[in-house]
């Protein structure tokens, strides 16, 4: 199971040594423009930029396909959706379905915007340690208690993978095989509760050991960040791109997806 | 089943963020020091057991079980639900950073309306109430879940409608596996453990 | 004054404790220990060490009696001083390590001192070469092997530095060779030491007190060498004698056999070092296990010189006029001293 995000964070790249703070802010920020994306053509704009962006951070082109897997099936499914219940009256007779353009062009903006909003995802998330990470996001004045708890679940959730497997391996062991019927659902039910039970006992425990070593509400860290003149100019540059994706999707004219190609 | 980057418009995934920080800000109030490690390693557990597959058919489906952290965690089922996704996107790319805001309204808001469901249990004498119960929560929470999916994309654009038709209908298996996962669930730890479930009357150390 | 006040280091005045489903615990434990002492809690499960220990920091609060540390009686105002005196490891690391890096998890305690930042790093470097995990502050905590992770939760408390250590199971899953460093590492320490464990041979060869607490109160405390000695009191308490004095019921077997032929003799040098003494007015056998003053690695090796062994017995039933007996392994065979 994939869940060290953070394991190619210390490879040496100009986006691994931009501070967190303003690489979330400006990658965070050129995300979001990348969402209201409307025109093929900026969206292909937009996915130049995220590979680009990707490129420079050297993170290995497998690790963020393997990520890309799931969101990819997921989308797939729209290609076959959309142009068939597109509804519009221009409609090309392809066998004896009636494929609309509209659908296909707007199966392909979405599938486009997504690819290049998940791979800066794994850029940004990539290429710093996930508890650094974190702590970025604290400064940026995300709520504290929030990245305290992200931090925890992620942490546990090794710990659960870790029972979970041994205890599936004990039900395979002793027979189970899942299928669509009723034992298999009340199988997992009584699993899912093992779990659970399990899970608070331990919260307990951890509420105890933490409270031992003086542990008073408040998380304490000595990360420090500091920022360089090179991380300003990384943020403008991505500033730039930004706006120009947003003023040629304002300005330059082009149709939205539905309605044309450019 | 939540939402990917991509597809839907500014103003509903506005009105998603908008949505859960509102949320948020209400379910995360009263939170005190103990709640930290406890709804982050319970959200842990629901993390973990959302990667279980069940084979329907020719396929294999992921369990959603908002509507069991609404039922285990009460109304601290937003935050917790709020953080897996969180975690989700950052982690798997999946469900991913722009829809953050909309995928927590609808499987958080899902949960919140299980739990809801799962606390009328107190006005019936029943007997496997918390089997009944515990299926309507899991069964509502998807159900709601699909309700507030379907709406967002249907806000999108025309192009959705059909789309969100088919998400809908989907969802019908769901609610029966989710049920039933739920149900049983419920009826294990009112055997093993009844004080984790949210709302409990008879023990004054419950959560609610 | 304040001499005086820290010399006690627990002290557990009957102390009652029940919990919300009215299921009472601790009913009414009482005990002292010293600053220094190394003292092994035993018992079985469900006897109430793991509640008993969570009432030595505040975590859980007893319902009547008190409770001091280094002095200082626990209430809900100082809390955050006791924790200062005492660390509590807990058995299952995972429990205890929940930051991002092994550094992290150890600076955690001196970060919760509101410790400067140079004391801190300090601290953390000193803990984890204590432990033998110098070089592994930026690892992640939960990718480390089961050993190096209850090294590690170790670490984390020896950071804060609490001149008290209490351990639960310190050596549960541990394998031989860490438990051998765990042992020696709390032989040499000079903390005061409370061992709750089941594990006798470590309550052996660590400590020196032992107190034995059955259905919520303390049934014996005492030396070890009388308490875990004692087959009697441990079984009447659903525990056994330790491994390292169990082998005496094999001993008795083989050693009276009518016929020792060499083979048997072989084997039983090679496994332990013991000798069917006779004596008394009535000369009667028992056979001795032997502490033997000096170190050696292999248990069958001969000392030629003539030296003295500390006798011990493996029931209650009489005392010995002298303690010890002067013999060289020479004379192993014919041996028949009498006093």
């Amino acid at each position: 199971m994939a869940l060290d995000i953070d394991r190619y964070a210390h490879v040496d790249s100009s986006i691994q040594s931009w501070d967190p703070r303003l690489k979330i802010a400006a990658l965070g920020f050129f995300v979001l423009s990348v969402a209201i994306l409307k025109t093929l053509p900026m969206a292909i704009s937009a996915l130049i930029a995220a590979v680009i962006f990707h490129r420079i951070s050297k993170l290995p082109r497998h690790f963020v396909m393997h990520g890309m897997m799931a969101a990819i099936l997921f989308l797939l499914p729209f290609f076959i959706i959309l142009p068939f219940t597109y509804p519009t009256q221009n409609q090309t007779e392809l066998v004896e379905f009636s494929f609309g353009w509209e659908g296909f062009r707007l199966a392909c903006l979405i599938f486009i915007k997504a690819i290049a909003i998940i791979l800066t995802s794994f850029t940004i998330f990539g290429s710093s340690r996930f508890d650094v990470s974190m702590i970025a996001l604290q400064r940026l004045k995300c709520p504290k208690m929030l990245t305290q708890m992200l931090l925890f679940t992620y942490r546990y959730t090794y710990t659960f993978l870790d029972d979970m497997k041994r205890m599936q391996t004990s039900m395979f062991a002793r027979g189970f095989v899942p299928r669509a019927n009723l034992i298999t659902l009340k199988t997992y039910g009584n699993f899912v509760g093992t779990l659970l039970v399990r899970s608070f006992e331990r919260t307990e425990r951890i509420y105890h050991a933490m409270l031992s070593k003086g542990y008073q509400g408040e998380f304490h860290t000595l990360v420090t960040f500091k920022i360089n003149r090179k991380d300003w100019l990384k943020f403008c540059l991505v500033v730039i791109v930004v706006v120009s994706l947003l003023s040629g999707e304002i300005f330059s004219g082009f149709t939205p997806a539905e309605k044309g190609w450019y | 089943m939540h939402i990917s980057d991509g597809i839907l418009s500014a103003p509903t995934l506005a009105v998603g963020f908008v949505g859960t920080v509102a949320l948020a800000a209400v379910t995360m109030r009263k939170l005190d020091m103990e709640d930290i490690p406890k709804i982050s390693v319970i959200t842990a557990v629901f993390f973990v057991a959302s990667l279980i597959k069940i084979p329907i058919g020719a396929t294999s489906i992921h369990l959603i079980l908002n509507g069991m952290v609404g039922v285990v965690l009460g109304w601290r089922a937003f935050p917790a639900i709020m953080l897996g996704l969180i975690l989700q996107a950052i982690l798997f790319g999946h469900g991913g950073i722009t829809v953050i805001g909309v995928n927590a309204v609808m499987l958080g808001g899902g949960a919140l309306l299980g739990f809801m469901v799962w606390q009328l249990r107190h006005r019936f004498q029943i007997k496997k109430r918390e089997l009944v119960f515990a299926a309507l929560a899991g069964a509502t929470s998807v159900f709601s879940s699909g309700i507030i999916l379907a709406l967002a994309l249907l806000t999108t654009g025309e192009a959705f409608w059909a789309t969100a038709y088919y998400v809908l209908a989907a969802h019908v298996p769901i609610i029966l596996i989710e049920a039933a996962v739920v149900g049983s669930s419920a009826v294990f730890l009112t055997k093993v453990k009844p004080e984790i479930l949210a709302g409990q009357k008879d023990n004054p150390t419950s959560s609610s | 004054m304040d001499n005086i006040k820290e010399s006690t280091a627990i002290e557990l005045d009957n102390v009652y404790f029940t919990y919300p489903d009215k299921h009472e615990v601790l009913k009414g434990v009482t005990c002292s220990i010293k600053q220094g002492e190394k003292v092994a809690l035993i018992g079985a499960n469900g006897a109430g060490k793991s509640t008993l220990m969570s009432h030595l920091n505040g975590v859980q609060m007893a319902t009547s009696g008190h409770i001091k540390i280094a002095g200082y009686e626990i209430q809900k105002s100082n809390l955050n001083q006791i924790r200062r005196q005492i660390g509590i490891v807990f058995q299952d690391p995972d429990d205890q390590l929940f930051s991002p890096t092994v550094f992290d998890d150890v600076a955690f305690g001196p970060l919760n001192l509101g410790l400067p930042k140079e004391k801190i790093e300090a601290r953390v470097n000193e803990a984890l070469s204590v432990v033998g995990l110098e070089g592994f502050e930026n690892r992640s905590s939960f990718h480390l092997s089961f050993g190096e992770r209850k090294r590690l939760a170790l670490a984390t408390v020896l950071s804060y530095q609490p001149d008290i250590l209490v351990f639960d199971e310190p050596s549960t899953n541990m394998d031989p060779m860490n438990r051998r460093k765990l042992i020696k590492w709390l032989q040499a320490s000079e903390k005061t030491i409370l061992l709750c464990t089941h594990d006798l041979d470590i309550a052996l060869d660590v400590c020196h007190r032992c107190l034995v607490l059955a259905d919520g109160k303390i049934v014996a405390d005492g030396p070890s060498k009388d308490i875990l000695y004692n087959r009697t009191l441990l079984e009447s308490n659903n525990l056994e004698l330790p491994l390292a004095l169990m082998t005496h019921e094999l001993l008795h077997d083989t050693l009276h056999a009518e016929s020792m032929d060499e083979g048997h003799r072989e084997v039983i040098g090679n496994f332990l070092h013991a000798h069917r003494h006779v004596h008394g007015p009535d000369q009667h056998e028992h056979v001795h296990i032997h502490a033997h003053p000096h170190d050696h690695d292999h248990l069958h090796e001969h000392v030629h010189e003539e030296h003295f062994h500390d006798l011990k017995h493996d029931s209650d039933d009489h005392t010995h006029d002298h303690d010890t007996v002067p013999h060289s392994h020479d004379d192993e065979k014919k041996e028949t001293k009498t006093e």
